[in-house]
């Protein structure tokens, strides 16, 4: 595997100009959609099968160093878990790791059993009807592939959306907290960056300024499949019980039945 | 801010009728095994019942995917540790079983009938997995509720174990053959997944707690408790009891038995999705 590549978003530094949704809706060719009034800037409400990036506008009231109501602006974006709840729930292999550490969707292979839709802790995966297949964020696979950045971070005017590789980035990221923390921004915090964290790591990780329950963000998302065995096993118990009922119930009474 | 897959009334009925299929097979292999020469025409009935009902549950499954042409696609690929994935092979694999035992329970000869019950104790695992793994597919998914339910695939198991049983105990009443001590012995082993349903279904929302919300209350709770837990189980259960002799009795026990399991299937699929 290549070094893992990552997008690091800096949420302090976004002025919500939406440059970013803009160039993955156009370099991906995502298409039109109805507007929805959400009551702020923000369209759509949540990631849509054509839109990957989101700028979310939050009002939080207190959340300013000096106690005032703080406009948090996020550019949002697939994570591409290191451990991705959508990847291990794929079915048909449609979903996939790249050698750069980012997953993807291949529209040529997906069925459409939406498993992953379920299984995505953050709410990306989203079905598309008319192709009857699922839709993610790429990472512009054909951008990274090409010695291109994903068009989100090229198109960012502030440097909020950051591309290379992770190892780097974290590093940039912690500095970064460090400014901030010195700023006054107490409750600034890395999401994601820690690779020994929740999820194996976020290969998009961000840096907020609010407890990630601010940005409608889980504070420990966690891998749907984890409970598998124990599932099963449980499941096994029962099918013991109705099995040895029924055996009970249909043993000859010969043999000592009821 | 998570998204729901949109599962509906296709997988609804695909849960409901997988359940039956697989608890009317692994009813049908125990009654084959260890049952009477008499209880060879139970055994019958479940595996007749099976057959056509993998075939349709096959058929909505495809239907509801987003490309059906592709449906293949899960069959060029195995993860072990995936319901969905080991789950579309388990339900190719327990139809053939269902053929299999099908053609064999028509034959008159002994050596055969013994081939057909060592295959049906093979077959019975797959009829086991098909009844329980949809509650392990759902459980082990990021949704609320669903994913908090670590008791999912036992309920769903227990509840597809009584619905099999109702159902075939149902078809012995209309096709005029509920008498004598197989009609009992099938009474009997639906009246014990009774029981264990209800256990599991009392442990469930015990440890649920706050998180089974979405179905003991609200707009689907009406549902849960009138028609599951009061229409689908207990009175069932009670007429299973005290029915005694008056078999129409245990017809309509074995009726509710089969609403109930829908009703299941359907407040916890639309749950969280409604």
């Amino acid at each position: 595997m290549a070094r893992t590549l990552a997008m690091f978003t800096d949420t302090s530094l976004c002025i919500g100009c939406r440059a970013c949704q803009v160039a993955c809706k156009q370099w991906n060719e995502l298409g039109l959609e109805t507007p929805e009034w959400t009551g702020t800037y923000q369209n759509h409400a949540h990631f849509t099968e054509k839109t990957f990036r989101l700028v979310r506008f939050i009002e939080a009231p207190g959340a300013k160093p000096n106690g005032d109501l703080a406009w948090l602006l996020m550019s949002d974006v697939c994570k591409h878990c290191a451990q991705a709840g959508c990847l291990d729930a794929c079915p048909t292999g449609a979903i996939y790791r790249t050698e750069h550490g980012t997953v993807n969707i291949n529209q040529d292979v997906c069925n459409g059993c939406r498993y992953c839709v379920a299984s995505c802790p953050f709410g990306v995966v989203s079905f598309n009807e008319q192709t009857g297949t699922a839709k993610k964020c790429t990472f512009c696979n054909d951008r990274i592939h090409n010695g291109l950045g994903p068009a989100c971070a090229k198109a960012c005017p502030t440097d909020s959306i950051q591309f290379g590789f992770r190892d780097d980035l974290v590093a940039k990221a912690n500095k970064r907290v460090e400014a901030l923390k010195g700023m006054g921004f107490k409750d600034a915090q890395l999401y994601g960056a820690d690779s020994g964290g929740f999820l194996g790591g976020l290969n998009a990780f961000f840096l907020l300024l609010a407890r990630p329950a601010t940005y409608n963000l889980p504070e420990h998302p966690k891998l749907p499949q984890r409970n598998v065995v124990v599932d099963s096993l449980l499941s096994i118990g029962s099918a013991i019980l109705v099995g040895v009922g029924a055996m009970l119930a249909f043993r000859e009474r010969g043999k000592g039945g009821e | 801010m998570l998204k729901v897959p949109g599962w509906e009334m296709s997988i609804v009925w695909y849960f409901f009728l997988g359940g039956i299929a697989g608890g009317a097979y692994f009813t049908a292999a125990i009654a084959d095994n260890f049952g009477s020469f008499r209880d060879r025409a139970v055994a019958r009935v479940g595996y007749l019942l099976s057959l056509p009902l993998v075939a349709v549950c096959g058929v909505l499954l495809v239907v509801d995917l987003g490309v059906p042409a592709r449906f293949m696609n899960m069959m060029l690929h195995f993860k072990f540790w995936d319901p969905m994935s080991i789950g579309a092979w388990a339900v190719g694999i327990f139809g053939a079983f269902t053929f299999v035992s099908s053609v064999l329970s028509f034959t008159a000869s002994e050596s055969v009938a013994s081939l057909r019950r060592k295959i049906s104790l093979v077959g019975m695992l797959f009829g086991f997995f098909l009844a329980g793994y949809t509650g392990v597919l759902l459980s082990n998914s990021a949704m609320p509720f669903w994913g908090d339910s670590r008791l999912m695939g036992a309920l769903f198991l227990a509840s597809g174990g009584s619905t099999g049983m109702a159902a075939v105990a149902l078809i012995m009443f209309l096709s005029g053959r509920a008498m004598g001590e197989s009609w009992h012995k099938i009474e009997v082993a639906d009246r014990f997944s009774m029981l264990v349903e209800l256990l599991v279904l009392a442990i469930f929302l015990g440890v649920l707690g706050s998180a089974a919300q979405p179905i003991t209350s609200g707009h689907l709770g009406p549902l849960f408790w009138g028609g599951l837990v009061g229409a689908g189980l207990i009175v069932p259960l009670l007429l299973n009891l005290f029915g005694g002799r008056m078999r129409a009795l245990g017809a309509v026990s074995a009726a509710l038995v089969l609403v109930g399991g829908f009703i299941l299937r359907y407040v916890v699929v639309m749950s969280i999705q409604g």
